[in-house]
């Protein structure tokens, strides 16, 4: 019997522009594949993140879920808020899981054993499983480049089993496994590790991106490329955790945005055709890192030295995108021009929130 | 491009190449592969299979074997009849698969060629890395020759597969021993694996026009329900074994009974309780004892999950002494030798006229058991015969008079 050739689909591209609509967009599908009921928190980033993922990929989609928030939180008493078919996978099998799949589809699909466009196949790995536990599955899938999507939902920390330290946690990043204390006044000791930029430069045939739920469109966008570029795709979305972060609820989109306007969350695309980033994308604003720490709890300890080292981070990485730095952020990485967020024994209460 | 076999025809193959002839025929959709001695042959005869065309599958070199069970569970969980495999501590690096594999009921199969684990991690056989899983709610035997382990991987398929089952199966055989000792081996007509195992089709598959969740988290009142499915589904196993069996016989004509193989039993006192490879050299020397007078014979224990209790109490309570030969390491288990000895002992409590039972550890770190440790473990037998008592639980065999 001949080998059946296989149908893959390509989604068309949003028209309006990165900055794109906020909070209503009249092009968006109505089709819900991520239903509300569930039983994520008021403000929750990672489902709003689901539910634009799933919206811009449609019904002819398989979901994957690995173990963490959005699978505990979601799947609870044996009910589930998915309207596409969805699986739960052990939290270090993101990558593999996913690619059984897509593995399967390619073979079934060739063998005539199911008819059908092949299904967009996406994977929704929280920080802990995508940057530490599952990584080496998830390079796994790049690498062998199985038709299909992974997402890193990135909160920075491992918020279902009660918020500790993952290796995207932030440096000054309050966790229940990185306490301020008297000895480790910062926290958070260690810098983030470049996760998306792992997976772009070690598997340059794959579609890699960066994105925040704070601008919708874009990370749509970077969900239909990523589905319609045959092969893996990578995509690390900023999806803030109102309980481990420690903020108002209401403001998970302005998060979404600050986080990018202060350079703490660039906002890149890596094209495998041309093997080069694309640094593009400019949020309206520039701002201090300050201004996007003094809305959370979790850097409610830090001193204005930990502020300096965020800034002279956050300039590092405005110089690798190639932008022009203004005086003011200059100055705020020294730690002459900053104050501290607040006392210890602030912090402390905040801390015993988490 | 469809599955090239020929007509029913004899070779000569190895234990590896038998188990991945048997995936061939069999016609996997997707193969995960990560090497470790010995089992890595059959993985080695499958890629070459793929690449010459005889075979249209996925082959996928997975980065660990946590990966390849991972892969496994998802192409299973699309609806791919999927062919995996390991060995020694590549079965322990995919633990953590075992219980959800299971528990979503996804047959897939696993190829296991036993080795030791770490120490001392040789290239022997010992039944430790797979008789760890045991109760992970995947069916498992052991095949002791070539030939048998390519019908247990076609009788694995349509076993697991069965609506009633929906296990996966961890077929296994000894490293080295089966893996790697060249026997013929007939290899069956296309068109009766066709009768004898019908295409893969999961009930609830991850398919796009039929959405289901596989899974989800539950709250503690719903687990004992699922819990029970799984009892239910491996009890519910046995008669589909049986049956599957009994098909085999009539398609292949090549009849096993699905429990226990009785070799030189009749008038026996004492008896050797085994499974695998070493049952062929434990026959020829059962034959040499009883020449010169040793009521002695052998039940090999063809399937563990599920375990036939009942069959195992009716056989081993017909003889006076029972020696577990465990090849398998319990460190402080029941008799402080192998995990074997407490499944004997176990399902003979219930019988009115139960033997003395003694656990022999030989075999370990892969050795061959050679005639004169059996005709050793025979007269320990015997003793105990005379004696009406066991001198101790367990023997190390080589290490003592």
């Amino acid at each position: 019997m001949p080998a059946i050739e296989i149908q893959r689909q390509m989604l068309p591209m949003f028209p309006s522009p990165n900055q794109g609509a906020r909070f209503y967009n009249p092009e968006l599908p109505e089709t819900e594949p991520f239903v509300p009921g569930h039983r994520t928190c008021a403000g929750c980033g990672p489902s709003i993140q689901y539910r634009m993922t799933s919206k811009a990929s449609g019904d002819n989609t398989i979901l994957v879920g690995p173990t963490g928030c959005m699978y505990v939180a979601n799947s609870s008493y044996l009910c589930t808020p998915y309207n596409v078919p969805w699986a739960h996978t052990q939290i270090g099998s993101s990558g593999s899981f996913t690619a059984g799949v897509a593995a399967a589809y390619e073979a079934m699909i060739r063998k005539g054993k199911w008819k059908g466009a092949f299904p967009n196949i996406i994977c929704e790995a929280g920080d802990g499983s995508a940057s530490d536990i599952g990584l080496a599955s998830i390079s796994g899938a790049l690498y062998r480049n199985h038709d299909c999507l992974i997402i890193c939902y990135d909160n920075e920390q491992y918020a279902n089993t009660g918020i500790q330290a993952s290796s995207r946690t932030p440096y000054g990043g309050m966790t229940t496994f990185s306490p301020p204390g008297p000895t480790i006044p910062e926290a958070k000791k260690l810098f983030p590790k470049d996760l998306a930029r792992m997976m772009a430069a070690g598997h340059p045939h794959c579609y890699v991106a960066t994105a925040s739920v704070g601008y919708p469109i874009d990370l749509m966008n970077k969900v239909r490329k990523g589905l319609n570029h045959k092969g893996a795709s990578y995509l690390m979305v900023y999806t803030p955790c109102q309980k481990g972060f420690v903020y108002e609820t209401p403001r998970s989109i302005d998060l979404g945005r600050l986080v990018v306007e202060c350079g703490l969350y660039p906002i890149w695309e890596w094209n495998p055709e041309k093997r080069e980033f694309d640094y593009s994308f400019r949020p309206q604003n520039m701002r201090p890192v300050s201004e996007y720490l003094k809305l959370q709890g979790r850097f409610g300890h830090l001193h204005a030295e930990h502020i300096a080292t965020l800034q002279k981070f956050a300039n590092e990485q405005w110089r690798m995108m190639k932008v022009e730095l203004p005086a003011a952020l200059i100055r705020a990485a020294d730690a002459k021009n900053l104050v501290d967020m607040a006392s210890a024994e602030a912090a402390a209460a905040i801390a015993e929130t988490v | 491009m469809a599955t090239a076999v020929a007509k029913k025809k004899k070779v000569r193959i190895n234990g590896c190449v038998a188990a991945a002839q048997a995936a061939k025929y069999a016609d996997v959709d997707v193969i995960t592969a990560y090497p470790i001695r010995p089992y890595t042959a059959t993985m080695m005869a499958l890629a070459q299979m793929v690449a010459n065309g005889e075979l249209d599958a996925e082959y996928i070199v997975a980065d660990s074997e946590h990966s390849q069970l991972s892969i496994a569970h998802g192409a299973s969980s699309s609806g791919a009849r999927v062919f995996t495999g390991s060995s020694g501590v590549g079965v322990q690096f995919a633990y953590e698969l075992y219980s959800p594999i299971s528990g979503t009921r996804m047959p897939v199969q696993m190829m296991i060629a036993d080795r030791t684990l770490d120490p001392p991690g040789d290239f022997g056989s010992e039944h430790t890395d797979a008789l760890s899983a045991r109760d992970m709610g995947w069916l498992m035997g052991w095949s002791c020759d070539a030939q048998e382990a390519f019908d247990n991987h076609l009788l694995g398929f349509r076993i697991g597969e069965d609506r009633r089952v929906l296990l996966p199966q961890m077929v296994c055989q000894d490293g080295f021993f089966v893996s790697h000792i060249t026997t013929d081996v007939e290899l069956p007509d296309t068109g009766q694996v066709q009768e004898f195992l019908p295409p893969y089709t999961h009930p609830y598959p991850l398919d796009p026009r039929r959405p289901v969740s596989h899974g989800p988290q539950i709250m503690p009142e719903q687990g004992p329900p699922l819990q029970l499915e799984r009892a239910r589904a491996m009890e519910g196993a046995v008669p589909v074994i049986e049956q599957a069996h009994d098909e085999f016989a009539r398609i292949f004509g090549r009849r096993y009974d699905p429990w226990l193989e009785e070799f030189m039993t009749d008038g026996a006192d004492v008896v050797f309780f085994v499974q695998g490879a070493h049952a062929v050299t434990a026959r020829y020397a059962i034959r040499h004892m009883r020449e010169r007078g040793a009521k002695v014979g052998l039940v090999r224990l063809k399937t563990i999950r599920p375990y036939p209790t009942d069959r195992v109490k009716d056989a081993l309570s017909k003889f006076k002494v029972v020696g577990v030969i465990e090849t398998n390491l319990g460190l402080g288990s029941v008799s402080s030798g192998g995990v074997l000895y407490a499944e004997a002992c176990a399902a003979l409590y219930e019988s009115p006229t139960r033997p003395l039972v003694v656990s022999f550890m030989a075999g370990m770190g892969g050795e061959a058991i050679v005639l004169k440790e059996f005709y050793w473990m025979t007269n320990k037998m015997l003793d105990a015969q005379k004696r009406g008592a066991i001198e101790k639980r367990t023997h190390w065999v080589g290490f003592e008079e």
